[in-house]
């Protein structure tokens, strides 16, 4: 991506305006991945803030309730389900088609079509973190950070969550030969995932130290640690964002040096 | 105003224009052990249908993306208008449409959003609705790209080389795969493109075609240019030997053909013979085959076509080499 669109000339930031707005249209006629990254989430959240004893709290928990430590889980769940399944498979379908062929033939690069959906699912997952977070905030009792540099520090989890768990979809995408391909890394490497960030159990209740420290290494294990913490107010420390900035660092790179337009 | 100018005059002088607007050079490109492009000249005139033929896996695509700026050529100089395809790909492609087999559009992309979006990547783009309209896709409009016909699928990749109203529009296999009657009217959109001064690189395996439409051939094979000519010099050059074909019995020695002095060569294809050669050929044959004491069957005299030229120059080039269909 050597063309920044803050350097862009008019008609450039015109043209790169109408490619994500062409690729959201694109996206809402086929409303799979919308329903996974918007609709999963938000069913998961009224169930489970629904039923009055998961909002209680728990003295197994460490006196906060199984929904304080589920929202965290459901915000790293958006992320993976988005970088790893529909950012992937749409580039490697656009790669397979000779969709990005078809645009390096343009004065626009098919670097810029990468751009848009990336852009396109930073917005998706934007909107399901305010969805889940405002939604758990106002019916649901989620407790806030109460200051600036908490929400600070909320804030720049989930940017490095958002970026890290993006540039895993970027090496997939990369690695993928065909969307069936990209489907399969995305099965390799949800599951686990979504396991280390505590979709199915939450990790402290399975009291094993090597699991608790597999989970600090990566990126849904380290954002779950750094938004948890940073939603009880407390400072979850340099380790699990330095963890995530490195995943965040090494993903875009080996993406950039491995990724093929056709 | 140059382009208007370009305009007027591309009719009158499109066939021998001596503006060079594309120059390759000793061109060269191999993927690991296999080489593409061994050895590719060719310059192309301002306002001229220069067609690349050869037939698949020749090095035709490989030279038009190396022209085009989409791979690097390992050797060799490419000229486009002036302009370095390495160095300089933005600015070509600007001024260059380009037309690509295996290339396509998002599925669910509709015919309108995808003109709207490409013209947007252009400085000047053209008036797509009229594009759509020349092009006959005007009804097609609302349509997803995954639903359009073949046809329709050609046509508005036509309508995409040309909405950055481009100098050059090169144009890889774009009737591959469409029924006789949609070549046909392909041609003659192709033919309009031109005559709006739009000169045209067409590739293709499709001899017809080049002889319908273009005004030089370069001839590739082996990743190397065989011929370089007008149609009807290639073919008049299959022509200049005449060629008599001919039913011989079983046994039947073809050098007593090959040492009549009439006769310049003898192919066989199954139980027929193909001489060819100059004279009264079709009496020595007959009169030779007579003298072996056989008779031969269903003699005719052949005319060629580009089709032959094409086959005899091929042939010509890989007599010793093993030709992978």
């Amino acid at each position: 991506m050597s063309t920044l669109a803050v350097e862009l000339d008019p008609q450039r930031r015109h043209a790169f305006g109408l490619l994500v707005g062409t690729e959201i249209k694109l996206a809402l006629r086929r409303p799979v991945g919308l329903v996974v990254a918007l609709g999963i989430p938000f069913a998961l959240l009224v169930i489970f803030g629904s039923i009055p004893a998961t909002t209680r709290p728990t003295a197994a928990l460490g006196g906060i309730s199984f929904f304080t430590l589920y929202v965290p889980t459901l915000l790293v769940f958006v992320l993976i389900a988005v970088g790893l399944g529909t950012l992937p498979q749409t580039l490697a379908t656009y790669r397979q088609q000779g969709v990005l062929r078809r645009m390096s033939t343009t004065p626009v690069p098919p670097s810029w079509l990468l751009a848009a959906q990336m852009t396109i699912n930073v917005i998706l997952a934007a909107m399901s973190i305010t969805i889940i977070i405002g939604l758990g905030a106002l019916a649901y009792g989620l407790g806030l950070p109460t200051t600036v540099g908490g929400w600070l520090v909320t804030l720049l989890s989930l940017v490095l969550t958002v970026v890290a768990t993006l540039g895993l979809g970027l090496c997939a995408a990369a690695l993928a030969s065909s969307p069936q391909v990209a489907g399969a890394i995305q099965a390799l490497l949800f599951y686990p995932l979504a396991f280390l960030s505590g979709l199915y159990v939450p990790l402290q209740e399975i009291h094993s130290t090597a699991l608790n420290d597999i989970a600090k290494v990566v990126p849904t294990g380290a954002g779950f640690n750094a938004l948890h913490a940073s939603f009880l107010g407390h400072s979850p420390g340099v380790e699990p964002l330095l963890v995530l900035a490195g995943w965040a660092i090494m993903t875009s790179v080996a993406a950039a040096r491995m990724f093929r337009w056709e | 105003m140059l382009r208007q100018a370009e305009e007027t005059n591309s009719v009158s002088c499109s066939a021998n224009g001596t503006k060079p607007v594309i120059a390759v050079e000793h061109l060269y490109k191999a993927y690991g052990p296999t080489v593409a492009v061994q050895d590719v000249s060719f310059t192309v005139n301002a306002g001229e249908i220069f067609g690349i033929l050869g037939r698949n896996g020749a090095g035709k695509t490989t030279t038009v993306e190396c022209v085009t700026g989409l791979r690097r050529p390992d050797r060799g100089t490419i000229s486009v208008l002036g302009l370095d395809p390495r160095h300089e790909r933005r600015e070509l492609h600007e001024r260059v449409g380009v037309q690509l087999q295996q290339s396509a559009l998002q599925d669910r992309i509709r015919v309108a959003e995808a003109v709207e979006l490409y013209a947007s990547f252009y400085r000047r783009p053209a008036d797509g609705r009229e594009l759509l309209a020349t092009l006959g896709l005007e009804r097609a409009r609302d349509q997803q790209f995954a639903k359009l016909s073949g046809g329709q699928k050609q046509r508005l990749s036509i309508v995409l080389a040309l909405i950055g109203r481009p100098e050059i529009a090169v144009l890889d296999e774009l009737t591959t795969g469409l029924d006789p009657e949609a070549r046909r009217e392909t041609w003659a959109l192709i033919e309009g493109v031109r005559d709006r001064g739009v000169t045209i690189v067409l590739v293709s395996h499709y001899m017809e075609e080049a002889e319908r439409l273009c005004d030089r051939v370069a001839v590739i094979d082996h990743g190397k240019v065989i011929a370089l000519d007008h149609p009807a010099a290639l073919g008049d050059r299959a022509r200049t030997g005449k060629r008599v074909r001919l039913t011989v019995p079983e046994g039947f020695d073809e050098n007593l053909l090959g040492a009549l002095p009439e006769v310049s060569g003898v192919e066989r294809h199954g139980h027929d013979l193909v001489v060819i050669g100059s004279g009264d050929l079709l009496t020595a044959v007959v009169l030779a085959v007579d003298r072996a004491g056989l008779r031969a069957q269903d003699v005719r005299p052949e005319t060629a076509n580009l089709e032959d030229a094409f086959l005899a120059l091929i042939d010509e080039t890989t007599s010793e080499t093993e030709i992978k269909r």
